[in-house]
């Protein structure tokens, strides 16, 4: 790890103040702190937001919305009794998230904010992994737990952020504070697609952080499943993420977004279109399903996402309605 | 200019890193990367009350009820600074990316990753290591070696810490909690079955 200087931020105004170029925030370091070991990431400053208390809190009701603070730990949106209830694709989703240790340390914001989990990025080679014969690592290399939607571009990691998919499910908005002041994007509007090896990952501009997610009112259902290799320690190989609103028993309205297999938090319009006006059944969700897996260009490696993610969002359909069907 | 002490301009910017708790000592300023912004922008900062920190700086850490001092940068790591710096060698720097929890300890009660954390943002907190554990017949320890909870015994620190900070949480823990709350841990010896039933047993021997 590189020399670094260190501002203890209390404020979010001396936090702003602090993030000069070349600065990076840093709230429980769990991405962070491993990529500046790795000499992935070298900042010439680290402002340190875990001990901004006006970052941190979760406020409001689910009957008319609830805003979580960026610097919340993911331990805090567990012991959340209302998310538990209101919005369990969330719940579900943070309990998943790593180990006890990393969600008592680990923020909301950090989950949003954090960098793709590629080998070749995390091995110093770019997002944009190029080996010196012009090939692209990731294409021509191992990858097996990359992309398989928007395969035609260079970005093919999958994107790192679980909390996203089901916050994009949701509908919510994030609030962003900089030099300029507070400005509030949907959440799925953090993100882009680097053009090169030195751009980002994220729409904020310098010097901003990310100081607030909003939830809307919990109006119908949602929920989330994930497939994985192991149940202790593991990233989700595929994980979506449902929020669905009924007329009856039919769906009105549907917003599904999917973990694993793009280089952003995938919506999947396609299950959105396919469900809406049906019942949840497991039938249903199965047709859902596979009209999401239309288009998917996978890798060498990775045709099995796709067969994946049928199963994920069929479960996760059902989930939201409460069908385990396949524990049966 | 900050990697010579002795330059002629280095003074407000010295006199400023001690105005905000940094021991500015000369050969610090040589042994250290160079990083960060200019002097301007220090002092800048400096006046809207902004304290930034660099080079070699004395903090001071709660330590199992005591203040321990020490001599770290602000990129040590809380688990060097405990093993290497304040000889409390309890945790264990194993895999040092935060993924196998040898080197687990309670930070305000809450179970963390030391090699995951600065020294310098653990200031102020209440740090708990296993040394501060009970080893009596109704301890978490006891139950490990009751049950058969190791083999080497390098990940049993964390394991024992993990552990100890479940059971303050839920004292009452099921088997499928206890899985849970001890996921964040690694054996590669494979005790898991007796770690597993030491938690279980630990939690019914404080109890009592």
């Amino acid at each position: 790890m590189k020399a670094f200087e260190y501002v203890g931020a209390t404020s979010v105004d001396q936090a702003v103040k602090a993030l000069t170029p070349g600065s990076s925030a840093m709230a429980g370091g769990t991405d962070l702190m491993n990529r500046m070991k790795d000499y992935v990431t070298s900042p010439d400053r680290v402002v340190y937001l875990n001990d901004v208390k006006e970052l941190a809190g979760i406020s409001g009701d689910p009957t008319s919305g609830v805003t979580i603070l960026a610097g919340t730990r993911l331990a805090d949106i567990l012991a959340s009794e209302s998310i538990k209830k209101s919005y369990s694709a969330l719940w579900q989703t943070t309990s998943d998230v790593g180990t006890p240790q990393i969600r008592n340390m680990a923020s909301v914001g950090g989950n949003l904010m954090q960098h793709p989990r590629c080998w070749y990025y995390r091995s110093g080679f770019g997002l944009l992994p190029k080996s010196a014969d012009g090939k692209h690592m990731l294409r021509e290399g191992d990858n097996r737990y990359a992309s398989i939607f928007m395969t035609d571009g260079d970005a093919l990691y999958a994107h790192p952020s679980s909390l996203a998919i089901p916050l994009i499910a949701l509908g919510a908005k994030a609030t962003l504070i900089g030099p300029e002041g507070e400005r509030t994007i949907d959440v799925a509007d953090l993100y882009k697609i680097p053009v090169s090896n030195t751009d980002t990952l994220f729409t904020a501009k310098p010097g901003e952080i990310l100081k607030s997610i909003s939830l809307p009112a919990s109006t119908g259902k949602n929920g989330s499943f994930e497939a994985r290799h192991k149940q202790a320690h593991d990233w989700p190989l595929v994980m979506a993420s449902a929020s669905l609103t009924f007329t009856g028993d039919t769906v009105s309205d549907a917003r599904v977004a999917v973990y694993g297999v793009a280089p952003l938090p995938w919506r999947s319009k396609a299950a959105e279109e396919a469900i809406k006006g049906k019942p949840v059944t497991v039938e249903t969700a199965r047709a859902a399903a596979a009209a999401a897996a239309e288009g998917a260009k996978p890798l060498t490696m990775n045709a099995y996402k796709v067969a994946m993610l049928k199963t994920v969002i069929t479960r996760t359909l059902c989930v939201t309605v409460g069908n385990r069907y396949w524990e049966a | 200019m900050r990697d010579n002490a002795s330059s002629s301009n280095s003074g407000n910017r010295r006199d400023f890193l001690r105005g905000s708790g940094v021991a500015a000592a000369t050969a610090v300023f040589t042994q250290t990367a160079q990083v960060g912004m200019d002097e301007a922008a220090a002092e800048a900062l400096a006046a809207q009350g902004v304290a930034v920190q660099s080079g070699s700086m004395k903090i001071t850490l709660q330590v199992n009820g005591q203040s321990m001092v020490s001599e770290v940068e602000p990129r040590s790591t809380l688990l060097d600074v405990l093993r290497h710096r304040l000889d409390v060698t309890g945790p264990k720097r194993v895999c040092d990316r935060s993924s196998c929890g040898a080197c687990t300890i309670l930070l305000n009660g809450q179970s963390i990753y030391s090699c995951t954390t600065l020294a310098v943002a653990a200031q102020g907190k209440e740090i708990r290591t296993l040394e501060s554990f009970d080893t009596g017949p109704k301890s978490v320890a006891h139950a490990f070696h009751q049950n058969d909870g190791l083999m080497c015994g390098y990940c049993t620190p964390g394991f024992v810490t993990a552990c100890q900070a479940l059971l303050e949480k839920n004292p009452n823990p099921t088997l499928e909690e206890v899985k849970k709350g001890l996921d964040g841990n690694i054996c590669r010896c494979g005790t898991y079955v007796g770690v597993v039933q030491a938690a279980l047993d630990a939690a019914k021997a404080i109890k009592v």
